[in-house]
């Protein structure tokens, strides 16, 4: 029973830790948790050869 | 509603943004911080009437003609998106400069409110500014605010402003200034027109007592601070004292109590579970989960306080010296002065740094800053740099400088390379920066930026930390036919398996086993792994405060557990730090770089890179220390010379192109 317990604690916590970084990457952040990594999502700079 | 942020780099625009928006977007004191548009809702409290009014911060741009990628984010936004209102910001201390853009943006027809920051400096210097007059000569409202302090900062005018004007249409206050963008002079010509105007607007609305010729005393300190030869040494002293606060005084005295509360939680843990748990989930639990984030998480405070110094320099002004004197370098190795940017940016975080380099407008250029970007320790390193410093040299805050040294260093001969095997070592950028004003560095902003990284530590460590943790765990207590490994045959799990083939490779660098090995793999996800994969592999739960050391074993400390000398050590150090970054980072040089031969080049030269300067370090090391080369000596230094071998070829290869081409040319 304790070990069940122990098991299903382990679970919860590797399940709350996975749906954070779907959660994050789906947001577009490209470092879990860094607060300036966010992908640029629909910015129009990425195109460098018009800046050549 | 929509308001667009506009203004020259390092008006304040990210402050205001900020200070309206209530978020914590990273400012800094000098140009070049925004490279991306951001978006966020306009506090309640400033507006009348509830309204939703969306504010998005734009990138500095000095004009709307698309000379780079963030001026070219800057006009494609106000040119396509038709924001309903263009709050330009206008840096009160420098007009002359700022209404260039001011007059670009007045001939647009969309409603403008102009926010004439840093209004609280500018009377310091003594400029007086008369608003109504200026008010009516671009013909747009003009507010003076201060985005730094929370009460009479004129945000709540400037967001009425904004408000009134809408479906406005705003009425160009001056004509016979367009140019044809096709043609240089025609251009050239319309800029200089526009310069007169705005020297004439500024003569008759600008009261300035200071005379500029006059040298003040920001001018004698920057003769000192930025000075080609001793800019050096006192940065190498700044940093060191920065490392000598978070890494050795304040930083472990927080750190001690900080750990003793894991500790009192993990010991909580063991408690609550008792004997009857399988031991197999017990470790996981306990050694993998919290020991292993524990390890990591221990390191908090010192990353805080590191974190909290280093926004200190950069907001009082200080870390825009040092890209002036790291300049003249970058140069001389075919880098742009721009590169300097992204390599401070990257003191944070790689990948940030890295998408900054897309302010670079020399493809090359860019490419090489975002391959070497990757050399400045960032912040997931610092928990490695703070282990080894701790462990192994006494605290040291030494050890810390030095990576930041030997970061920059490589970063050089890296460039040095990459320009020959280009082949484009003749090519000189040149690279104009604005140094902002010294200022008394804001506590509340590097309290800010403190938490802001705190929490980011916090959430890494609690997701890709832990799961890498537990999996190690799983991955040792088990083998290959997922039967639990008998105690003194971990060699069999399959962790060990996996790691040993690349323990070999790591013989000549004096870390050849393969719990060393399998940390340094887990490294590629995220660097902080490197301490926990150790914690974990090795059963160590408390890095910080050892003087409750359980015996593990035979060994009495750490170092002992892990069976490195001290040469190895730092030889260690540096191959978890040069080698390539994290797999985040590198699909942040993917992004940047656009072209897999680069990215493949740049993985191979940081794994060469990483591999040779921990096999110098080791090698030498033992050799002061000892009298005789270290293990594995022969066979490393036949892969050291043939990966050189390579690289000498390349740029070889590079000399030749270059003379064909430059021969092509003159003929």
């Amino acid at each position: 029973m304790e070990n069940l317990v122990v098991a299903i604690v382990i679970l919860a916590i590797v399940a709350v830790s996975v749906t954070k970084i779907v959660i994050e990457k789906k947001r577009g952040a490209k470092c879990i948790g860094c607060p300036v990594s966010k992908s640029s999502g629909g910015c129009c700079c990425c195109d460098h050869s018009a800046n050549e | 509603m929509k308001v667009a942020l506009a203004g020259n780099p390092n008006s304040g625009k990210t402050t205001l943004f900020n200070a309206i928006t209530g978020r914590v977007e990273h400012v800094g004191n000098w140009a070049g911080v925004t490279v991306e548009k951001k978006e966020g809702n306009i506090k309640k409290s400033l507006v009348e009437g509830n309204a939703d009014i969306i504010a998005v911060d734009l990138p500095g741009a000095y004009s709307l003609s698309p000379f780079t990628s963030e001026e070219s984010i800057t006009s494609e936004f106000v040119k396509k998106e038709n924001p309903d209102v263009i709050i330009n910001i206008v840096d009160a201390t420098n007009l002359s400069r700022s209404l260039f853009f001011t007059t670009q943006l007045l001939e647009l027809g969309i409603p403008v409110v102009i926010a004439l920051n840093k209004s609280d400096l500018s009377k310091k210097k003594g400029i007086t500014i008369n608003v109504a007059a200026l008010s009516e000569k671009l013909q747009c409202p003009v507010i003076e605010t201060v985005s730094t302090v929370t009460r009479k900062n004129g945000l709540q005018d400037l967001i009425s402003a904004a408000v009134s004007v809408k479906g406005k249409k705003q009425k160009a206050p001056f004509e016979g200034l367009e140019a044809d963008l096709t043609d240089k002079k025609s251009v050239e010509a319309a800029d200089k027109k526009r310069f007169e105007l705005v020297k004439a607007i500024v003569a008759e609305v600008e009261d300035r007592k200071t005379s500029s010729n006059r040298q003040t005393r920001q001018d004698a300190v920057d003769r000192v601070l930025a000075h080609k030869w001793l800019g050096i040494p006192i940065f190498a002293l700044v940093m060191w004292a920065v490392f000598s606060i978070s890494q050795t005084y304040v930083g472990p005295f927080f750190a001690d109590t900080f750990v003793g509360w894991i500790d009192t939680f993990n010991g909580w843990v063991e408690g609550l579970l008792g004997d009857r748990v399988s031991p197999v989930l017990k470790a996981i639990l306990l050694d993998g989960i919290i020991g292993g984030v524990g390890a990591v998480v221990g390191f908090l405070p010192l990353i805080m306080v590191l974190f909290f110094l280093l926004a200190l320099l950069e907001d009082c002004g200080y870390m825009a010296r040092v890209a002036v004197v790291m300049d003249r370098f970058f140069k001389k190795v075919g880098l742009s002065g721009k590169s300097i940017i992204p390599m401070i940016i990257g003191t944070g975080c790689a990948i940030p740094g890295i998408m900054a380099t897309r302010t670079i407008k020399n493809e090359r250029q860019r490419r090489t800053t975002a391959m070497l970007t990757p050399f400045m320790p960032c912040g997931a390193k610092v928990p490695v740099i703070a282990l080894f410093a701790g462990v192994f040299f006494n605290d040291s805050a030494w050890v810390g400088t030095l990576m930041y040294f030997v970061g920059i260093a490589l970063i050089i001969i890296g460039a040095l390379i990459v320009v020959r095997i280009t082949g484009e070592k003749n090519k000189r950028s040149y690279f104009i920066m604005e140094l902002p004003e010294y200022k008394f560095p804001s506590i509340k902003r590097a309290l800010v930026e403190m938490f802001s990284r705190a929490k980011a530590f916090i959430v890494k460590a609690g997701t890709i930390i832990l799961l890498c943790n537990a999996a190690v765990q799983i991955m040792q207590t088990f083998n290959w036919k997922f039967q639990v490994v008998a105690e003194g045959a971990e060699n069999t799990s399959i962790l060990a398996t996996i790691a040993s083939p690349f323990a070999i490779l790591l013989i000549p660098l004096g870390f050849g086993v393969w719990q060393l090995a399998a940390a340094s793999l887990t490294g590629f996800i995220a660097k902080e792994n490197v301490v926990g994969t150790l914690a974990v592999v090795y059963s160590i739960t408390n890095f910080i405060d050892t003087e409750e050391f359980a015996l593990i074993n035979g060994a009495t400390d750490v170092a002992g557990v892990m069976g490195l000398t001290s040469a190895a050590a730092l030889a260690y150090l540096m191959f978890n730090l040069f080698t390539p970054p994290c797999f985040a980072a590198i699909g942040a040089m993917n992004a940047e770089m656009e072209d897999k031969k680069w990215l493949w080049g740049a993985i191979a030269f940081q794994l060469f890179t990483g591999y040779t300067v921990a096999f110098v370090t080791y090698q030498a090391g033992t050799l002061i220390t000892t009298g005789a080369f270290g293990s594995g000596f022969l066979p490393g230094l036949i892969a050291v010379t043939a990966m050189i071998g390579c690289v000498a070829y390349l740029m070889k290869k590079g000399e030749q192109k270059a003379t064909a081409k430059s021969a092509l040319k003159s003929a």
